[in-house]
């Protein structure tokens, strides 16, 4: 009974960072796109616990603790300065519209049903769909970071596609060795350190951070 | 007795370059960088070295908790980063010196730059010696974050638009790989039990066979893809050609020579895991994919480049679909032939990218049609760049004409029913496909070969301009190009004892004997 309201529960938790996915997408706001992206690391926190609590593994519970600092706070906290600093907070460049990519998005998602649908069956009764989702998760993050032309906004994709990942690791089977998810906290909160002095060089020696201007090295 | 030692070699590995820049970090004095630099390096190459010895006497080792793992494939590809990783130093010597004296690199970033060098060698040492390969992607991701700022560290805007597509493109291909391990690791989680060791490629070895074939395929898919990235390969090198151009010349030679070889191997390694379960032909045939488009797009791309940065980095992008097709045909052959051809592309990269450097420094431009007559301003390098591009187009004195060319003998002859050879049907249409790869595969050859040599040629031979200083003076920088040549030249006729046992070693590792 447990484990069947459990897995509902994950289910339901999961399909927030999906849904969370797509109003990034549709957002057009830099600042409310980087809120959406603590929100949804907000639920893959809660994702986290709740695996860990049903499972029994407590080192989930240091993953899901660790992603509420890292990604709830600390990165978003970063990319808010950034963005400050930056001064665009006026509507964002899209090289797609909005409802164009939506569609894709949907489509997007289907697709990842399609392939995962094979390796499914095999997962644990708890978390059979998460799989599914993930890799959906990983596939808009990649859209948007081709869909939009700010820096800042392909760091959010990118960081969207490790939330995709933290999700398959942490639902499909219950967490990586501990090693290893400390190893891709580190890299992720490096990653996005880096990327943020990045935007703020570009800034300096183009005065933007559209990625449309970074047209000088061709054949 | 050997068990301490071997400990001890393996925690050198890592903790020389760790304290090496650590130490960068405390020291301001130029020469006193040099001094750490080039005694980290020495302590590697040594501890490497007794590696090998121990490998090649005992066999595959484990150390510090089964942590790390050594066999001769990862010790093979330590040789390739401790020898170009030696090299790299010894040319910095003089390439930093002139750097600061010119002002085009601040004095107080100096210590910058050898720290990042310095995590970025721990990165790719840990990537190859790592068991779990989980570990494993940590390390190749920050070899991402190191060299990205290395990268960019003329700070022009050439460079920064460089070094922010490298973080990008690599960062999110290297997600896809990350993604791929996760795949590997749902399986392995219904054959083993132990949680933190499911990844450890001790482990997943003996019971790979037991292992789910869907999800081993589409996380192969995934890995090649991801760490295809960090190799260059087409489709997704876009990054590489920029990278290669705007980078400083000793970094370069450093993600030619050693990252390359380094992603190849984490694809390699989880090749031999995939060919337990799924017949070898699987993998065989998505790395001949991959390095077809490869080798056959670079040589298009050699043709019409008019940057000789970027000519030496589509070679790079060449050669490495070149090994692919030989890792990809399989059998001994071609397998031993892509291992041999990815330490001599190693050897030759560099001392392009050195001479390539020397070139820049001294004609202040990298485009071939503003530089003539490198022979008489710098007699020297231009005999490296020479013999760099002959033996880049795989020419009879380097050792790159021996690997190419059994590379394409693995191509012509393959499908024997060797033990993990892409099996290709004996029937007359196989035939044919076979001879049609051959065709494709020598017209390319040519085609790059052509553009390499005429390029090579044109900036080596005629005058330089009035305003080009001529003469040059031997510095430290020369003797890594001119000892890099000598080994090169020397593999093409013989190979030593022990370098071939490993290289015979790690091809039966690859062919799963």
């Amino acid at each position: 009974m447990l484990s069947e309201m459990g897995s509902q529960l994950i289910d339901l938790c999961s399909a927030l960072l999906l849904l969370t996915c797509f109003a990034i997408v549709a957002q057009r706001r830099l600042a409310a796109c980087v809120d959406l992206f603590a929100l949804q690391s907000a639920f893959l926190a809660g994702t986290a616990a709740l695996v860990g609590f049903l499972t029994d593994n407590h080192h989930v519970y240091v993953t899901a603790a660790m992603t509420g600092v890292v990604k709830v706070i600390v990165i978003p906290v970063v990319l808010k300065k950034v963005i400050q600093r930056l001064n665009v907070k006026r509507e964002l460049v899209m090289n797609v519209n909005v409802p164009v990519a939506l569609l894709i998005c949907g489509t997007l998602v289907i697709l990842a049903f399609f392939i995962t649908r094979p390796i499914i069956p095999l997962g644990h009764v708890l978390t059979r769909d998460s799989l599914a989702i993930a890799l959906a998760i990983v596939l808009i993050g990649l859209f948007t970071m081709i869909a939009r032309q700010k820096a800042v906004t392909q760091l959010v994709g990118f960081l969207v596609v490790e939330n995709g990942l933290f999700l398959g690791a942490t639902a499909a089977t219950h967490g990586m060795p501990f090693v290893v998810e400390l190893g891709v906290f580190f890299d992720v909160l490096v990653a996005a350190l880096i990327a943020g002095i990045y935007t703020n060089r570009l800034q300096d020696a183009f005065d933007s951070v559209d990625t449309s201007h970074l047209t000088g090295l061709k054949e | 007795m050997t068990d301490w030692s071997v400990t001890i070699a393996a925690a050198m590995l890592v903790v020389a370059p760790l304290l090496a820049g650590g130490l960068s970090l405390a020291v301001r004095r130029p020469s006193l960088l040099h001094v750490i630099n080039l005694t980290s390096m020495g302590l590697l190459v040594l501890a490497e070295l007794l590696i090998t010895r121990m490998v090649l006497d005992d066999g595959p080792l484990t150390v510090l908790g089964a942590s790390m793992y050594f066999d001769a494939l990862s010790v093979f590809v330590l040789f390739i980063i401790g020898t170009v990783g030696l090299a790299c130093s010894l040319y910095m010597r003089s390439y930093l010196d002139e750097q600061v004296a010119r002002g085009v690199i601040a004095p107080n970033r100096l210590n910058l730059f050898f720290f990042l060098f310095h995590m970025f060698l721990l990165a790719m040492v840990l990537a190859t010696t790592a068991n779990s390969i989980g570990v494993q992607w940590v390390a190749v991701e920050a070899t991402t974050l190191a060299t990205t700022f290395l990268i960019a560290f003329w700070r022009r805007r050439e460079s920064l638009e460089a070094g922010w597509k490298y973080l990008i493109l690599c960062s999110v291909g290297i997600s896809l790989a990350l993604f791929g391990v996760v795949l590997v690791y749902y399986s392995s989680l219904h054959v083993l039990s132990d949680v933190g060791t499911a990844l450890n490629v001790t482990e997943l070895l003996p019971v790979a066979d037991r292992l789910n074939q869907h999800v081993l395929k589409l996380a192969f898919i995934f890995i090649l893809v991801g760490y295809g990235t960090k190799v260059g390969l087409v489709p997704m090198h876009s990054w590489l050609p920029d990278a290669y151009t705007e980078a400083p010349a000793p970094v370069v030679a450093m993600l030619a020579g050693v990252l390359e070889v380094v992603a190849v191997y984490a694809i390699l390694r989880i090749k031999m895991v995939v060919d337990h379960a799924v017949p070898a032909s699987f993998s065989g045939n998505l790395l001949l994919l991959l390095g077809f488009a490869s080798f056959v797009t670079a040589a298009l791309f050699i043709l019409v480049q008019r940057n000789y940065k970027r000519l030496f980095a589509y070679s790079s992008i060449e050669h490495m679909g070149i090994a692919m097709i030989g890792f990809g045909i399989g059998g001994t052959v071609g397998t031993f032939g892509g291992l041999f051809h990815l330490l001599n592309h190693a050897f030759a990269k560099s001392v392009a990218f050195f001479a390539a450097g020397n070139v820049h420094r001294r004609f202040r431009t990298v485009d071939i049609g503003q530089v003539q007559g490198v022979i008489v301003a710098q007699p020297w390098t231009a005999m490296a760049l020479l013999f760099a591009g002959l033996a880049l187009s795989a020419l009879p004195p380097g050792a790159l004409f021996a690997s190419e060319t059994s590379i394409v003998t693995a191509l012509t002859v393959s499908g024997g029913g060797e033990n993990g050879a892409a099996a290709l049907p004996a029937s007359l249409a196989a035939e044919n496909g076979r001879m049609g790869l051959v065709t494709v595969f020598l017209l390319s050859a040519v085609l790059a070969f052509g553009g390499l040599i005429y390029r090579v040629t044109v900036m080596v031979w005629g005058t330089p301009q009035q305003d080009i200083v001529r003469g040059e003076a031997w510095t430290a920088g020369h003797a890594p190009m001119v000892l890099l040549i000598a080994a090169l030249i020397g593999f093409g006729f013989v190979l030593p004892a022990p370098l071939r046992e490993l290289l015979g070693r790690a091809t039966n590792l690859l062919l799963l004997q």
